[in-house]
């Protein structure tokens, strides 16, 4: 999870507005209700640029034990170097595989008073939220997002385990509508 | 926070306007939802107080306690006594004078619908806590207290990891009169129950009170050393019933050999030491559980008062707990193996502002609603916790048949897993035993997919689960938060995945209603009826209409009048 978070300011309200995002492929809707609708595609980018990050710090982490193998025990470069270089290629496979997907995985919908999110590509979550059990939202946008021009949304219920629900990789104009939105819907009756 | 150093009352503020939601922003053509005003109570003061005198004596004995062992320990092993002594009553000072500035500037009333409490001599702190957010009001009376008829009350709301205000010490009369005006000018201000005058909770409808016979079987069954034994006992039975008697016999003669070569070992000793000593380990948590089970719970009484469920209990120490019935978030029907097996249950119930009990020497039993009842009788309750459950027992449904696979699959892999293991150990054929469980691992598969099941009815969601102990858990679906559905690898080879419903305050009932194994469309749909039908309905009961929406006037009347 994101550690600071802040409301959003009311500079925000200045990003252009944009139409909302045409409805993803048609299998992913369901019948019966709205269309999900995609995350803002630079989000693929925003995963990419914090995975690197991620592998940055767990490669040049992980060269601490690989030096203190090399230098304690005999023979023991080749094995340590290869696993090193393993861990690696993984992370760059999952660099370059896994972000599309999780981006197509992503929809999030308002059906009714029902906000419906869905996401994952190896463990599949879908979380449905009745609006009038939100208490409180917030309006996330770390460097790298300001940068790409996007915004998170925290969705918080009163509830014990799933008190949050989260939804990354919004343009950030419509975070802010998104979030005026879903607060009016909710209504006055959380706890 | 108003300063106000005097102990006099504050001057009232005038009446509030109606509250308009945050974050609401007016869009065209809409009117904004306004709160209709909760504090029609009278703007005057309807109550105030301050603690009872006895507070100092209290809390300078609290503060004694603490020290007194490892003042007596000092005295009497330190070198220099009488600095020792000094510095000791130096620490003791400190505490005191706080506890004493607390009884002389801690003063409370209730005003505008809300309970204000104020404290503090430098730095004034006042709370307001709006009446309609109480969630629980506990009266608790150690033996001291009860020794003066004094007691100490805590008022739990949402918030908060404690009780938003902590009163004590008050004399027991003027606890019951404020847990008695708290409740009051709640129903005033719903309008619930108009024509109710501040009853005594000795007057309320009795749901159910625990014999001391009761409580003894409860604490014999809370054991789990008990629970092994009785185990035993009922496979012994089975065997028994099983085997031919030649067989038994057999087995009877082998035993007697086994145990007449040990005694010629001289080994007699070492068994009935062993014996002995598992009987007294036994009978002593037996002892323990059972006068755990009296003290805590004697003269256990469940009342219901209105809308309000009130419990009091124990033996030395009398603890007593008041909610607001609406205010159960999750009801549980916990039957643990042993229970089960003398078909007793125990409730838990969730509020809001429910968290775990931390230290204080124990369990106080507020996690429980009623700690053990036949369970046939659990049924006929129900409609005094959620006076609009709609019961039909008939309609449980199953997950899908591919748990039993699954589950077996599980099991055997750890099975053979434990057997190649052994095997590699030790080359014998006897080291493969685990491979014989696989039949077992089946049987009990099938039991808890039997037992797995679902209910969703117009209000409310129940999910029960287990064989040899069972948990039920009833949602009334205006309290759902948030609906998860969660889909591993694994799961989505067999189509399915596990539901769960989030409500507020689980840690009594120990997670609320989770469901494995259902078939992945129909998880979406229980999942979107579920969120649609919590989103349509209220959380916060307005008035009655509001609160019973699809209730039909003859099932209101059904459900109202007291059996």
């Amino acid at each position: 999870m994101k550690e600071c978070r802040y409301r959003a300011q009311a500079s925000m309200d200045n990003y252009p507005t944009q139409p909302v995002h045409p409805p993803v492929s048609p299998e992913a809707g369901e019948p019966g209700g709205p269309e999900f609708l995609p995350l803002d595609p630079q989000v693929i980018t925003l995963w990419r640029i914090q995975q690197l990050i991620g592998s940055a710090v767990l490669m040049g982490v992980l060269l601490i034990p690989l030096f203190v193998l090399v230098a304690n025990v005999r023979g023991a470069f080749l094995p340590a170097a290869a696993l090193w270089i393993l861990i690696g290629l993984f992370r760059a496979f999952t660099f370059f595989w896994y972000p599309p997907r999780a981006y197509r995985a992503w929809g999030y919908r308002i059906d009714g008073k029902v906000l419906e999110t869905r996401s994952g590509v190896w463990f599949r979550v879908v979380q449905l939220l009745p609006l009038s059990r939100l208490q409180h939202v917030d309006l996330h946008r770390g460097p790298i997002e300001r940068s790409l021009g996007l915004a998170s949304l925290s969705l918080h219920t009163a509830g014990t385990v799933q008190s949050a629900i989260s939804i990354p990789g919004l343009e950030a104009g419509l975070a802010t509508r998104l979030r005026d939105q879903l607060a009016a819907i909710g209504g006055d009756d959380a706890v | 926070m108003t300063g106000d150093p005097s102990d006099n009352p504050a001057p009232q503020p005038p009446p509030l306007p109606p509250v308009i939601p945050p974050g609401w922003n007016a869009g065209p053509g809409e009117a904004p939802p306004v709160i209709a005003p909760e504090r029609v109570a009278p703007a005057a003061a309807l109550f105030e107080g301050r603690l009872h005198p006895m507070t100092l004596a209290f809390s300078t004995w609290a503060v004694v306690q603490k020290f007194i062992i490892p003042f007596i320990v000092v005295l009497f092993l330190g070198r220099n006594q009488s600095f020792s002594a000094l510095f000791f009553l130096l620490l003791l000072i400190i505490p005191i004078a706080v506890a004493v500035i607390r009884y002389f500037t801690f003063t409370y009333r209730i005003e505008n619908g809300e309970l204000v409490t104020a404290e503090g001599l430098f730095g004034r702190t006042e709370r307001n806590i709006p009446l309609s957010r109480v969630q629980d009001i506990r009266i608790e009376q150690g033996l001291l207290h009860r020794l003066f008829d004094m007691a100490d009350v805590r008022i739990e709301t949402a918030g908060g990891r404690g009780p938003e205000a902590s009163l004590s010490v008050l004399a027991k009369p003027e606890a019951e009169r404020l847990r008695a005006a708290i409740f009051e000018q709640v129903s005033i201000a719903r309008g619930t129950s108009p024509a109710t005058q501040p009853q005594p909770v000795s007057q309320g409808h009795v749901i159910r009170t625990l014999s001391v016979r009761e409580l003894v079987v409860a604490g014999l069954t809370s054991n789990q050393m008990a629970s092994v034994l009785a185990l035993l006992a009922v496979g012994f039975s089975l065997v028994d019933d099983l085997l031919p008697e030649t067989a038994a016999e057999r087995i009877g003669a082998t035993l007697g050999r086994m145990a007449e070569e040990l005694f010629s070992q001289g080994l007699e000793t070492h068994w009935v030491q062993l014996l002995a000593g598992a009987f007294l380990l036994v009978a002593m948590g037996m002892i323990f559980s059972v006068t755990g089970s009296i003290l805590l719970f004697y003269q256990f009484t469940l009342v219901r008062n209105g809308e309000d469920l009130h419990r009091s209990f124990g033996l030395l120490t009398r603890r007593s707990s008041s909610l607001p019935r609406r205010r159960i978030q999750v009801l549980k029907i916990e039957e643990k193996m042993l229970r089960r097996l003398f078909h007793l249950a125990t409730l838990r119930a969730d509020t809001a502002g429910s968290r775990p009990d931390q230290g204080e020497g124990g369990t106080s039993g507020h996690d429980v609603l009623l700690p053990a009842v036949p369970r046939d009788e659990v049924e006929q309750m129900l409609p005094e916790f959620f006076p609009d459950f709609e019961r039909s027992e008939a309609e449980w449904k199953r997950v899908s048949r591919r748990a039993i696979r699954r589950g077996t699959a599980k099991g055997s892999l750890v099975c053979l897993v434990l057997a190649w293991g052994l095997w590699t150990v030790q080359e014998h054929w006897i080291a493969l035993w685990p491979l014989a469980l696989i039949p077992l691992v089946f049987v009990l598969n099938v039991l808890s997919y039997r037992h797995l099941g679902y209910w969703m009815g117009e209000r409310f969601f129940c999910t029960r689960r287990g064989w040899l102990s069972r948990a039920t858990h009833i949602v009334p679906i205006r309290n759902t938060q948030a609906v998860v559905i969660r889909q591993t690898p694994f799961d989505r080879r067999h189509r399915v995945a596990t539901l769960i419903v989030d409500t507020a305050g689980q840690a009594n009932t120990g997670g609320g209603p989770r469901i494995d194994n259902l078939p992945w469309n129909e998880a979406l749909t229980v999942a979107r009826t579920l969120a649609r039908r919590a989103a349509e309905t209220r959380y916060r009961w307005k008035d009655q209409a509001d609160a019973r929406p699809t209730l039909s006037h003859q099932q209101a009347q059904r459900f109202e009048s007291p059996s």
